[in-house]
């Protein structure tokens, strides 16, 4: 290797490959998630009278709070990645992955009572706007459940092979998935419930 | 993370939290022409601000962003023909 080419800096560190395939890959989810949505819009732009009918079996207070949970969630993840990248606190990083799982399981909670109670009052699946709102929703909270055996892998791990200061890239690349999972959820909030 | 920057994450919570809270509450108000830009540009303050300063992508590598960026760009046709092309053939 020439003197040029050991000196010039390389554009990324090596070791941070495995979060460049997750840009990539959540490039790729901003493709999906954008087009389900685009589904939901669709049907609301050409189905307004149905789509009226439907949305008064929604219950804003309640898929309000489950929003503030995900929020919530996202800053926790952020807790964690500092409690391992600044200060090499391991029990930091369990401590509030922990308090990840607990409010992902919460937020699909919430989901499962809001669906019970949407069958409940004879919403069916198979109608025109049941199905994309089943689909979008059911797609997002199976991010959701991806994202908790996702964080309950990296406890498990934890404890065998623990993360340090200088090597926590796992957590960052759960990071970017669970933050990026609530950026989707804040776009179907508004999409969905409010506008 | 390439940088040893650290934002206040208490504070982007805490904005996350209030823009939700006004959210819901901007959600009953009657007027469409208050109520949808409203609604539109806060969830896309609270995206921007999760995608910057949670997910990092202010700090890091500008390589992240432009790995990203190209997913992003896909979805303007498809957003441009669904929201306008679309409801004008009916």
């Amino acid at each position: 290797m020439s003197d040029t080419q050991a000196s010039s800096p390389a554009p990324i560190a090596q070791h941070d490959n495995t979060k460049m395939g997750m840009w990539l890959f959540l490039g790729g989810e901003v493709v999906f998630f954008v087009s389900l949505i685009l589904l939901i819009i669709f049907y609301r732009l050409t189905n307004s009278a149905y789509e009226a009918q439907f949305r008064s079996h929604l219950s804003i207070p309640i898929i309000a709070i489950n929003t503030f949970v995900l929020v919530t969630s996202s800053f926790f993840v952020v807790r964690a990645l500092e409690a391992i990248s600044f200060k090499g606190d391991q029990k930091g990083l369990r401590n509030n992955l922990l308090v990840v799982i607990v409010l992902g399981l919460i937020f699909l909670g919430g989901q499962a009572f809001e669906w019970s109670t949407l069958f409940s009052e004879g919403v069916d699946y198979a109608s025109t706007y049941g199905t994309p709102f089943f689909t979008v929703t059911g797609i997002h909270g199976t991010h959701v459940f991806v994202g908790i055996v996702w964080a309950i892998y990296l406890l498990v791990g934890h404890r065998r092979r623990p993360m340090t200061q200088d090597n926590h890239l796992a957590m960052e690349n759960f990071g970017l998935y669970w933050h990026f999972v609530d950026i989707v959820w804040i776009v179907l909030f508004t999409v969905i419930y409010l506008v | 993370m390439e940088s040893t920057k650290r934002p206040n994450y208490l504070l982007i919570f805490i904005i996350l939290a209030a823009f939700t809270l006004i959210e819901t509450l901007v959600s009953y108000v009657d007027q469409a022409t208050i109520r949808l830009p409203t609604l539109v540009i806060l969830a896309g303050v609270k995206a921007l601000l999760v995608l910057l300063y949670f997910m990092h992508l202010k700090f890091d590598s500008k390589l992240f962003t432009y790995l990203f960026i190209p997913g992003c760009i896909v979805v303007i046709p498809l957003i441009l023909i669904i929201t306008i092309v679309m409801p004008l053939i009916d």
